[in-house]
């Protein structure tokens, strides 16, 4: 039947793949719920066939395009079998994940089949037939409820903790041969992985990050101070990677590290989305900012409004103060 | 090298806009605004290739009439011309109506590269870029971090970004379109006298219902609606810490201490 199916696109490759591979499953399958239809599953690269096989038990069928070709990413492979897909199945809708490939996927996608999508969704809505999704607007100050009147609806969709799926499968794998591309435009000539860092963010119980709101390179020393207090690592968000004043390896969010410790203290960072994205998972969220209606508050289990650079070396202070009072560290 | 870059007018990222009453969109009313951050990259880069290899940078935009002073950064930051591609309808909000428009103009203009920042800091949708340069029959490189240009071998070698840490690099045939990422290179300070001087720049201007046909034809095959605006709800209760900073850094740290200890 039209329009039942969900498709999901799937990633085998590096980073954040595992949260946004979860989020899909749990969605595409809540929709597929919904309208009786399959959950189709989409995986293109080389060497998955352990990532199919494992796709394989929450979904209903699961396409692998595994080839030396489709070693590097690039956008062909995952479009040749996505647009065949469209075409044979008519779905309901087309999912990815809310990565730097999945945005760079379901645009091009949209584009050739003339609609539109909805990026960076963090929920959705089944509200009698209609279908919505919830993303954010305006750096995330606004929350936007979103229809998309066509089919298939794409849209790509936020990382998260993986949730206890529900059984499906196993689904049948079918391997796709996909077509080598004529007269490509475009050649990858290296995937480049990250220089190894002096330190690991991603493993650490403590993180103390700043943001562009700590206004001067030299304030990122209240920064380093707090984290080594509380005995944690200090990292930082986009911004000051891109002024030069950290490292790709200090950096939280969907670019860099995705990092899940006991405590996450956000010095001056406004909260964007794709922040976010690298540490919603923290077990204690700390803000402190000077812009009270900065988004990050909204995901903060406690907050400050002020001024950082007054706060953080008082509050190095009296944590260390408080360690010595109870002689941590000394037995 | 011909290049143009487009630049979006967005609300100014220090406030939260007002929800209209209507719900589905902001009150536009008193709204100040400003050019995206990440076209502000695509405008330092394209004034950058073309120190290198010479020729002119275009700037555009799409918008209501006081998206003109985005023009008026452009120039301030070095671009040769720029367009105005007037849309008091939907105030360059209809994704649909927007890339028509561009590319009419880029396709009047001709050009080696485009440029678009990798995402509008309004709408976050990261469409614009890819959608013009489908219609446009072009390859389009996302998130592009660094671009080393060859015209004069018709080709260029970026470096894009693919997440957690990753990257590509790639060569691509020209023309194409790449959208830039945050950071490509340090944005330059821009002295407010030289917006004020840029202000007597000519800004050709352009109907987006000359180009894109009229709005109520414009109806796209795919209709994408926002449905409903509201404030994020906190995901947690938050509790806020006041205070002087002393009694706020020991409450804190009370805080901290514990959790660690947990």
């Amino acid at each position: 039947m039209a329009h039942t199916d969900v498709i999901i696109v799937c990633e085998a490759g590096r980073g954040q793949t595992e949260s946004a591979n979860a989020r899909l499953i749990s969605m595409g399958g809540e929709l597929a719920r919904h309208s009786g239809g399959k959950l189709v599953c989409i995986l293109a690269g080389h060497g998955i066939a352990e990532k199919a096989a494992e796709l394989s038990c929450c979904a209903d069928e699961v396409f692998v395009a595994d080839s030396p070709r489709h070693a590097d990413y690039s956008p062909y492979a995952h479009m040749y079998v996505a647009q065949h897909l469209v075409k044979e199945r008519q779905p309901l809708a087309v999912l990815f994940g809310h990565t730097y490939v999945g945005m760079d996927l379901a645009p091009r996608l949209a584009a050739r089949l003339g609609t539109d999508f909805a990026s960076n969704c963090f929920d959705m809505a089944i509200e009698a037939d209609a279908v919505y999704f919830m993303r954010p607007m305006y750096r995330g100050r606004i929350h936007a409820k979103v229809a998309m009147d066509y089919r298939p609806m794409i849209a790509t969709i936020q990382g998260g903790a993986a949730e206890d799926l529900p059984a499906r499968g196993p689904g049948a794998i079918t391997s796709v041969d996909v077509v080598p591309e004529q007269g490509a435009r475009t050649r990858v000539l290296r995937t480049i992985a990250p220089a190894p860092g002096e330190i690991d963010i991603a493993k650490a119980d403590v993180v103390v990050a700043g943001g562009r709101g700590i206004g001067e390179r030299e304030n990122f020393r209240f920064v380093s101070d707090l984290a080594e207090a509380l005995g944690g690592v200090a990292a930082c968000s986009r911004p000051l990677v891109d002024m030069g004043w950290c490292g790709v390896d200090r950096q939280v969010g969907l670019s860099g590290n995705t990092v899940k410790p006991k405590i996450y203290v956000a010095c001056g960072i406004s909260g964007a989305v794709e922040h976010v994205q690298g540490m919603k998972e923290a077990g204690m969220i700390v803000a402190i900012n000077k812009d009270p209606e900065a988004p990050i508050f909204r995901i903060a289990h406690c907050g400050v409004v002020g001024d950082l650079n007054e706060i953080l070396p008082r509050l190095a202070a009296e944590i260390r103060a408080a360690g010595s009072r109870t002689g941590a560290g000394q037995d | 090298m011909k290049i143009v870059t487009f630049v979006k007018h967005v609300p100014t990222s220090a406030v939260t806009p007002r929800i209209a009453d209507a719900g589905d969109r902001i009150e536009e009313d008193g709204l100040s605004c400003e050019v995206s951050e990440a076209d502000l990259y695509a405008l330092e880069e394209a004034v950058h290739q073309r120190s290198v290899h010479g020729g002119s940078v275009t700037a555009v935009t799409v918008g209501p009439a006081k998206a003109r002073d985005a023009l008026y950064l452009a120039y301030a930051k070095g671009v040769d011309h720029a367009i105005h591609a007037v849309d008091e309808i939907f105030r360059g909000a209809n994704a649909h109506v927007s890339v028509s428009a561009a590319r009419e103009i880029v396709g009047k203009q001709g050009f080696d590269m485009i440029f678009a920042g990798i995402q509008a800091e309004d709408d976050l949708r990261g469409r614009f870029g890819v959608a013009l340069a489908e219609e446009l029959g072009i390859p389009v490189i996302t998130s592009v971090t660094e671009i080393r240009a060859e015209p004069q071998n018709g080709r260029a070698t970026v470096i894009r970004e693919l997440g957690a840490g990753y990257k590509q690099e790639i060569e691509v045939d020209l023309p194409c379109l790449l959208t830039i990422q945050f950071g490509i290179r340090p944005l330059r300070y821009v002295p407010v006298l030289s917006i004020v001087r840029a202000r007597s720049r000519k800004i050709e201007s352009v109907s987006v219902e000359a180009m894109a046909g009229r709005p109520d034809q414009l109806q796209p095959e795919g209709r994408f609606r926002v449905v409903h605006l509201s404030y994020p709800e906190h995901n947690t209760h938050c509790e806020l810490i006041e205070g002087s900073p002393d009694e706020v850094a020991r409450t804190l740290a009370g805080r901290l201490t514990k959790a660690s200890a947990a």
